[in-house]
This record gives C-alpha cells, structure tokens and sequence, in this order.
C-alpha cells in the first residue's frame, strides 16, 4: 500500500506518494483557478513519475489552503501540522521551521516533531512570494534572476514600503534615481527578510533553522536570510514539497 | 463533538428582539426616553433608575462601515465604524435589522479609547451624546472619588432629560435585580467548568448579545428558562477547550467562534465585554447605593486602563477554573489597547504553560480561511 500527501498550496499544488515510509515520488504543479483540478493533476502526475499503480493507493490526506476542496482525499490537516511532520522527517535537527509560499509565509517551533507554536502572515502579500513576484516585474526580471543579481549587490537600496503595491511604485522611483539594479534587487530581497525575521525572533529560534516553501529556491534569499538570523539554514532537497510529505506521513 | 438536543429558551432570546422593538416604540410614544449606550463602564443601574430605557449601540456588522468611512478614516477599529455608521446611515436606522439606533434620545458614551472619544465627537452631531470621563488610572487614590463625580453628573444629566428623580430606593431596586442577572451569568457559567459543558460558546456569546437589547427583566426571565433547561436536558460538549480573551464581539459578530467551534474546539469561557466582563462581580448591596456602583464598574479590566494586571490575573485564573487547553487572543484591527497588551498576555500565559492563538481581525469574511487554517493548526497543536 501506498500514501498520498496532497498540498494544494495558492501558487502551487505538490503531491507525494509514500512507499514503506519512503519516498516514492513526488510532483510539483502550478494550481490555476480550480484546487480540486490541480489536486487531481498532481495526483495523477504523482502516480506517474513514482510509477505506481492506482490501486495500491491507501489513503489520501490533504493539506495546504485548498484543502477542504480535494474531494477525493480521506481526510484534512492544516499545513502547519504538516510541515512540522514533513521537516521533521527530513531534516530531524530542525526545530524552527520557515516557510514562505506564494501567499503566506510562517514560522512553527516544533518539540520532538510536534508544533508548540506558530506564527502566520497571512493577511497580506508583503514577506511572502508574490511580494517577490511582483516587485520582480517592476524591475523587468525573472525571480531566478532577482535572487542572483541581488547576491553582486554592494550596497542595497532601501525599500521602505511593506506594502506590495506600494514597494512596486518605490522600484519604480528608484529606477528614475538611476539606483542600480542590483541594489533594488538586494534591497527587495531585504525587505522581505526584515518582515520575516521579525517573526522568527518573536517566537525565539531553536536551532537548527529549516527553511521551506517556494521562496527557499531562491539563493538569494537564503543567503540574506542567514546574515539576518546569524545561522544557517537547512534546506531540503526540494523544499516545496515538506507539506505534502506530512501529510503523507501523517496518515 | 456538537451535541443537537435543542434548547427551546435560546430561541426565546432571538425571538423576543422584534417585541422589544415594539415595546421600546410604545413607550417612546407613551414619553419613556430612550438612552444609548456603548460601553460597560456606563452603569445601567443610573439609567433604569432614572425611569429612562436603554439600548446597547455597539455595531458588529460590517455593512454600516461604508457608510462611516465618509466620515472616520478606514484604519480605526470596525467597531466605532459600524456604530457610527448605524447611526448616521438612516438606510440602517428604518430597516427590521436595527431599528434601535433610530429611536435614542441621549446617547450616554464615555472616555475609554481615542477612537470612540473622537468618534462621539461627530456623533454628537447627530444624537445629542453625554461623555462620561474615567480615571484611567484606576489604582490611583483619588480614582474612585473622581468617577463617583462622574457619575453623579451622569444622575444630573439623567434627571434633567427625564424630569424624574433617582431617588436611593430607585437605585437600590435597580443595583438588586442587575445583580441577580450578575448571579445567574455566573450560575451559567458555572456549567461550562464542567467536563462536558451542557453550552457551546456561540450559543453563549448569542445570549450576551441579547443582553444589549433585551429589556433587563425579559433578559433574567429568559436565563431562568435557560438555566432551568439546561438542568433537565442532558447535554453534552466537548473538543479542544477555549478560552477566548480580548475584544467586544457586538451583535452580529460571532465570525471567529463560529469558526473555532466548526473547526472542533469547545468555547469554555470569554474574557471579554461580550463575557466575563459584563458581570463579574457584584455591586455591594449594603453600601451607599452611588459609592458601590462606582466600585463595582471600576473593576472591570478593560485595556484602556493603566497599569492592567488585574487583567492579566484574571486571565490566568479563568483558565485555571475552567480547565482551559488554549487561549484564543481575540482582537479588532486597529483595537491599540487589546493589541499592545497582548504581549503581556502572552508572557503571562507563557509562564503558566498555557498556548496562546491570536487572532486580529475586522468583520468582512475576506480572511476566513486564513482563520480557519490557524484555528485549525491550533487544535491540532492540544489535541
């Protein structure tokens, strides 16, 4: 029998097959509109690539903002009961978990694999993904070179705005100023971080320090992220998919 | 788990707004003035003893918020939003839903909040409105003295509007049955300690709301008939249990409980102006009538005060006596007072390992998932 851990995430929806506790494969989709589509998507996708078959399937467990919409999964849990799992599966020295996503981004402490406490931005894009995303587009680059033109980057310019909207129109003066385009890069990457760490240092680290979600691809971040907090993070193989991972795990 | 044995007297809170509104009509017509009020600190005991009748005016429904944003800035509290929005919206005041605001001869408001102060400023533009001040410094030695002057002005400003006198029998009659309400919350609550409480919480927070309306005598009829049905009736609860702590939720707010208790959590108990606040302790039935109601209402721990342990005290000690797994930190957007002491709170229940949630949100639904996958990860973090 194999498990399945669906995270229908607002940006992406991850899928991983669990086989005798381990990992089997796993997908990685864009959502669109419809959670329950992606869902389905990421399921057979999943399938496929671990190559297994459909009636080995146990159970199903859903997790991540569209959760409640995956029909077909045999139960729900919230993403931060998951990562907390997913993490701790991976990576057992870690006890603060970083999670930044396309819309939220958190911090859960866990104790011997349990969550004791979290913290959720969730109200807002400012320190999540789509902050990245869009003031990316100010500046006229991908998120990939966001994060590498950022790291040249001697002297990082000041984003006061937390706002998005209002960071987009601050890129935008910048660039009148003749400010470089890495120092904007450098100074977004920092904005991000300052709002993040202000989360992390509220709930007090534990090391070590695991960061996960979309936004620990980038190097760029990660790398700001480690000159905030003075440590070092640990990164998943793939760090998109510790959500889906728990959920499986936590059948 | 919800347990469905239905409570007849619950629906009677619901069903007795309508004919309040009657009432309040006809009385009005038969000269009876009608006060309006938004706070706790307001004691009722002066008004009713003054033969006047009252109504509570705080909104918790979002949809007189536009309406208030033509006057209020957008980042002030939902709560003085939809208020002010209630009175002025006249669209508001001649629909079924809140008739009330419409019929108020004298708003009673007091010194609590910047936003409520400045608020009343305007709204005294529309409903004449009487500000009582409040020593905020409650501790202080000549606290007491300086809101029993208040509330002697309040008795002047009471006699004036409705040409009767507040004589010491009247308050007397009036401190007696507010307490036995008083009593009868507690005898409640009292329920709710045990392991499987016969009451939800949104079935609670929906009678305290009633008490905003209802005149004081239906009210206590009405708890009668509830504390009685419940003795009968076995009725069974249970979940993760909640202790909700911050923020008024003024009628037709019950957003966050309802998810909390979707999601599988038990409500045990409300820190809160729609809680505990509204009538835990008693006014002393032996002292000089004024001197004890000011003792009384200058306990309650609101988070205009300065210094606040008693609320921090309080706290810790309602979690203890109803065996609370976590507590939810409710909070308004822009509510400064509830938001900053959080922080104390936090390290307080720290200290007493108990884990906190907190929530800090307005009326609309925008973020209700979000809520949901919080209160959800809370639960699963006592389970």
């Amino acid at each position: 029998m194999i498990s399945i851990g669906i995270d229908a995430g607002a940006a992406t929806t991850k899928a991983v097959v669990l086989h005798e506790n381990e990992i089997a494969g796993y997908a990685i989709i864009p959502t669109g509109f419809d959670f329950r589509k992606a869902g389905e998507a990421a399921y057979r996708e999943v399938l496929s690539k671990s190559g297994m078959d459909e009636t080995k399937v146990g159970k199903i467990l859903a997790t991540g903002y569209g959760r409640s919409i995956i029909g077909f999964a045999d139960k729900t849990i919230s993403e931060i009961t998951a990562h907390a799992r997913g993490v701790g599966y991976l990576i057992p020295a870690a006890h603060t978990i970083i999670d930044i996503g396309g819309q939220d981004s958190k911090v859960i402490i866990t104790e011997n694999g349990k969550v004791v406490d979290f913290l959720m931005n969730d109200r807002c894009a400012a320190g999540t993904g789509k902050f990245l995303e869009y003031t990316a587009k100010a500046l006229e680059i991908s998120l990939d070179e966001l994060g590498m033109l950022a790291q040249v980057s001697k002297n990082p310019a000041k984003i006061s705005s937390m706002c998005t909207v209002f960071a987009e129109s601050e890129v935008i003066s910048l660039r009148a100023q003749k400010t470089k385009k890495e120092d904007i890069a450098a100074g977004l990457i920092e904005s991000i971080i300052l709002r993040t760490t202000a989360m992390v240092k509220k709930l007090r680290i534990k090391p070590e320090v695991a960061f996960v979600g979309g936004v620990a691809k980038n190097p760029g971040v990660v790398k700001a992220f480690e000159k905030a907090l003075d440590t070092e993070m640990q990164l998943p193989e793939e760090p998109q998919i510790t959500g889906a991972l728990g959920a499986a795990l936590l059948i | 788990m919800e347990n469905d044995i239905f409570l007849r007297s619950l629906d009677l809170f619901k069903e007795a707004f309508p004919g309040r509104i009657n009432q309040i009509l006809k009385s009005k017509e038969e000269g009876k003035k009608i006060i309006g009020t938004l706070c706790l600190y307001v004691p009722d005991e002066i008004i009713y003893a003054s033969g006047a009748d009252r109504v509570i005016l705080c909104g918790g429904k979002s949809a007189p918020i536009p309406a208030a944003e033509e006057y209020l800035p957008r980042n002030i509290c939902p709560l003085i939003k939809s208020s002010f929005g209630s009175v002025i919206d006249q669209k508001c005041s001649k629909t079924k839903s809140c008739p009330h605001f419409g019929l108020v001869d004298l708003i009673i408001a007091e010194a609590t909040c910047d936003g409520k102060k400045k608020m009343y400023e305007l709204l005294n533009q529309y409903i004449p409105t009487h500000v009582m001040d409040l020593p905020q410094k409650p501790e202080n030695q000549n606290a007491l003295e300086y809101y029993i002057k208040e509330l002697e002005s309040l008795n002047d400003v009471l006699e004036k509007l409705t040409g009767n006198k507040i004589t010491d029998v009247k308050l007397r009659n009036e401190i007696k049955s507010a307490n036995e309400t008083r009593k009868l919350l507690r005898a409640l609550y009292e329920l709710r300690k045990r392991d499987s409480p016969p009451i939800r919480g949104t079935e609670m927070l929906k009678v305290l709301q009633q008490m905003h309306f209802l005149s004081p005598d239906k009210f206590r009829k009405n708890l009668v008939l509830l504390l009685d049905e419940l003795k009968v009736k076995k009725r069974e609860n249970s979940g993760p249990r909640i202790m909700i702590s911050g923020c008024p939720m003024a009628s037709g707010n019950t957003k966050v409980p309802e998810i909390i208790e979707n999601q599988g959590g038990l409500i045990v108990v409300e820190e809160s102006c729609t809680g505990t606040r509204a009538f835990w302790d008693l006014v002393d039935e032996n002292k000089e009538p004024m001197r004890a109601i000011a003792e009384r209402y200058l306990k309650i721990p609101c988070a205009c005060m300065y210094p606040n342990d008693r609320r921090i005290d309080q706290i810790i000690e309602l979690a203890r006596d109803f065996n609370v797994d976590g507590v939810v930190y409710y909070t308004l957007q822009f509510c400064h007072g509830y938001n900053v002491e959080k922080y104390r709170v936090a390290e307080a229940l720290k200290k007493s390992g108990i884990p906190l949630l907190s929530i800090e949100t307005d009326y609309s639904g925008a973020d209700n998932e979000q809520i949901k996958t919080r209160v959800d990860a809370f639960l699963e973090m006592l389970e």
